[in-house]
């Protein structure tokens, strides 16, 4: 006993706690036991490079985040089940009618629950917000080039987690069970059945038997809580480990080279950004649930298969397919005895069908077409590469316009035009500006690649008046990221091992790959 | 030849019976006129609980839910005077239209087709149309007051007296919950579920229901104006009450609890919103944050 001194003052209680304190003491009971340190510190020591853009797919996976709370909030109050129910509740002009369990449990989480319409509307900003910023994210992706070798897989991984989570936005649309939801899944049956040969089976295997039926909301929702979102957790792991492994790519510059990464370290300067972007998401999400209504399903009603609403669209990540239903021409295929709905099969099975093998593809197909087999971690600009960008530019241009397409009657409403019309211009435009953007983008690549300067900030003149009253402007130098020159990167800091006299600088560091 | 006609008896029977049916159905009208109840068959004629006659003719009738009245006989000099100035350029002197010629299209008869009919077309400021040759004339702000229109309908009613008459709904009876049912199934597949309205195939539009006053959900209902299906036989006097008390409250009025209604517009303002703002300022953020090291 004698020899342990135990600290008295408050200068000794501070020295014995170490340089750390009492989070770095914890830490060191950690790493006795686990051994965190090692595997700690290559982490926080990961190097990340800096650009605005390449935190887009950090507002999908916070987005993410989001729709798995308020979910878990909504699976306390949610009865997945199409047994009918009288509602009485406080929203009058449903009182006593005969509505499923479902819609009855969605309404009451509306009006009766605390917090609960937050939950829903957050829940359901959040999934707008998700796909919305996953398409961002991709369109980065692939102008920058980042899918290149060696990072073909990761553009795989992300494009399953799209079409995921577009599936998995559709399965939660249509669990309240309420009029426009209900038209949907009657859409989506209709689409099952249009596969030729296996469709009506395909169908009847999905929803249990012919529609409505009862096994659709049950099943719906399994898929919609547990058995999607585990597997896009498990290839949202997938995609970050790959990103982690190959390291993110960056932009040329500064001394930047496809040996090197040049960035700032995951901890702090990094951690401190992302945790400030999951609050900044996280709150936008919740100004948008608290403020603009959304899915208003108390007003639409309980689903039923003589009623029918006019004007109803789905979400906007399925508004491609409803414009490609819509202005298909009704061309179907009768004979022995076997009807081929050309109508619904070519656009809502083959067209989507197309897109996506395209861009799973499309890797492979760039590196078949420019013999460019070697690995890539340094990003093109899209002026760079004209091809490509007008490429995607067009495949943009023309999902757009199906998207736009899907209001036609909004459209024709707003405008006072006729309804026929708006179709007949639809179908026109859908096939037209493809080919009208793609010369246009290549045109502007072009002129950018030939701008002196371009790609680089410009910077300001000075004007200055002299004595005799002459105006001047004087070119301010470039700015000093702009211009290419030898980096000195500072050294890379230890923290476990040694101790450092002085805290540690979190400036840009270059470490080799 | 009896064993043939026995043979034959169901097969007769059959005819008899496929052939009586459809006819017993025109023999139900006028037995209904007897009626004292209010039924489906003759909603918004004068065979309901209240009836007032004034010189051998019915001039207010109607039930606890709807009262119509006729117009006063006393407008009708005041309605010929409006009719020749404001209608009679297109409909005719005497209200009996123009049938369609090369240059123009048809101008409807009017006679015969009831002062409800009249009053919603000149009261909703349809007519006097401001381009004739529109295939459907849009709401607008009306050019004749109401007692206006009404003195019109008046007169074009003493041409050819008919069938119904201007509707008052008393909403105090309504039940805003079967209304809203009521609503989903007959009216949302033109009008939307929301009842804003949309455009319909060439031309045709189902207007919005956001602006309409209470008497004309009915008049609108019973006599069927342009597009619209004419709802007599479906929807009795409590069924149209019920409708009018949702559109008049839960539409007109929406409680839009989870914040700004968006218009009305479901998905799509939901999704330029989602997009736009959710995704935009997010990108924007983004754009803040990422230049900041």
């Amino acid at each position: 006993m004698s020899d342990v001194t135990v600290p008295t003052t408050k200068r000794a209680k501070k020295a014995a706690e170490g340089p750390y304190g009492k989070i770095g003491q914890a830490i060191n009971e950690l790493d006795d036991r686990l051994g965190v340190a090692k595997g700690g510190r290559t982490f926080m020591d990961k190097i990340f490079p800096d650009h605005w853009s390449f935190m887009l797919g950090e507002i999908a996976l916070y987005s993410f985040v989001i729709l798995l709370v308020t979910g878990i909030y909504l699976t306390f109050y949610y009865v997945p089940s199409v047994a009918h129910v009288i509602y009485h509740g406080s929203y009058k002009p449903l009182d006593g009618q005969s509505v499923t369990q479902a819609f009855a449990s969605t309404v009451n989480i509306s009006f009766a629950v605390r917090g609960g319409l937050l939950m829903r509307q957050m829940h359901h900003w959040a999934c707008d917000i998700f796909v919305g910023s996953i398409v961002v994210h991709m369109a980065r992706v692939f102008f920058t080039g980042a899918f290149r070798k060696p990072r073909e897989l990761n553009w795989t991984i992300g494009l399953t987690l799209m079409i995921l989570a577009i599936g998995n936005g559709f399965l939660g649309y249509s669990l309240p069970d309420d009029l426009v939801s209900g038209t949907g899944i009657r859409i989506a049956y209709s689409i099952m059945e249009s596969i030729p040969l296996v469709g009506t089976y395909l169908a009847f295997f999905v929803f249990g038997g012919n529609f409505p039926g009862t096994a659709t909301i049950p099943r719906f929702f399994i898929l919609h809580v547990l058995i999607l979102p585990l597997v896009i957790i498990g290839l949202v792991t997938a995609h970050l480990f790959l990103l982690v492994r190959q390291k993110h790519t960056q932009f040329p510059g500064e001394g930047k080279t496809e040996k090197n990464v040049v960035g700032t370290p995951m901890f702090p300067v990094f951690m401190a950004k992302t945790t400030g972007f999951l609050f900044i998401v996280g709150g936008v999400t919740a100004l948008l649930g608290a403020f603009a209504q959304i899915n208003p399903i108390w007003q639409f009603g309980p689903y039923d298969a003589a009623r029918i609403s006019y004007a109803v669209q789905p979400d906007f990540y399925m508004g491609f397919l409803d414009g490609a239903l819509r202005i298909w021409p009704s061309w179907s295929f009768a004979s022995f005895g076997h009807t081929i709905p050309f109508e619904v099969f070519v656009p809502a099975v083959i067209l989507p069908g197309i897109i996506f093998n395209i861009a799973y593809v499309w890797p492979m197909l760039e590196r078949k077409f420019t013999h460019d087999n070697e690995i890539h971690n340094l990003l093109d600009r899209p002026s760079q590469r004209p091809k490509r960008t007008a490429a995607g530019v067009a495949v943009l241009v023309f999902i757009s316009m199906l998207f736009i397409a899907s209001s036609t009657d909004l459209i024709a409403n707003f405008f006072h035009l006729s309804l026929n019309y708006v179709l007949w211009a639809m179908r026109f435009l859908v096939i037209v500006t493809p080919f009208i953007a793609y010369p246009i983008t290549y045109k502007i690549c072009k002129e950018l690649q030939g701008v002196k300067g371009g790609g680089k900030r410009k910077t300001p003149n000075v004007v200055t008046r002299t004595v005799e009253g002459e105006y001047l402007a004087t070119p301010t130098p470039s700015y000093s990221e702009d211009v290419m020159e030898e980096l000195h990167p500072t050294p890379v800091p230890i923290f476990i091992e040694a101790e450092p006299d002085e805290p540690v600088e979190s400036g840009v560091r270059t470490v080799d790959r | 030849m009896i064993s043939s006609l026995a043979r034959r008896l169901p097969l007769l029977l059959a005819v008899g019976f496929f052939t009586a049916g459809p006819l017993l159905l025109f023999v139900g009208p006028a037995n209904a006129l007897n009626y004292t109840q209010t039924t489906r068959r003759n909603a918004g004629t004068p065979n309901s609980t209240i009836s007032v006659k004034k010189d051998g003719k019915v001039v207010k009738y109607g039930n606890k839910y709807i009262i119509y009245k006729a117009p006063s006989s006393d407008l009708d000099a005041l309605g010929e005077a409006l009719y020749m100035e404001n209608c009679a350029s297109c409909h005719g002197a005497q209200a009996n239209g123009v049938p369609a010629n090369g240059t123009s299209g048809a101008f409807p008869d009017l006679v015969g087709l009831g002062p409800a009919t009249i009053d919603f077309w000149v009261d909703s400021g349809r007519m006097p149309a401001k381009d004739v040759r529109a295939i459907e004339a849009p709401r607008r702000q009306p050019a004749l007051t109401p007692n206006q229109a009404l003195a019109i309908s008046a007169w074009v009613n003493s041409l050819s007296p008919s069938y119904p008459d201007i509707p008052t709904p008393n909403l105090k009876n309504a039940n805003v919950a079967e209304g809203a049912a009521l609503f989903a199934l007959n009216c949302a597949a033109c009008h939307t579920i929301e009842g804003d309205g949309d455009a319909l195939a060439f031309d045709t539009f189902a207007p919005s229901l956001r602006h309409i006053p209470a008497f004309q959900v009915v008049e609108a209902i019973r006599t069927g104006p342009a597009n619209m299906p004419r709802f007599t036989g479906n929807l009795s006097d409590k069924e149209v009450d019920d409708i009018v008390q949702y559109v008049t409250t839960e539409i007109q009025h929406p409680n839009n609890p989870g914040g700004f209604g968006l218009g009305g517009l479901g998905p799509v303002a939901e999704g330029f919103v989602g997009l736009l703002l959710g995704v935009g300022i997010l990108v924007l953020i983004c754009y803040w944050i990422g230049e900041r090291s």
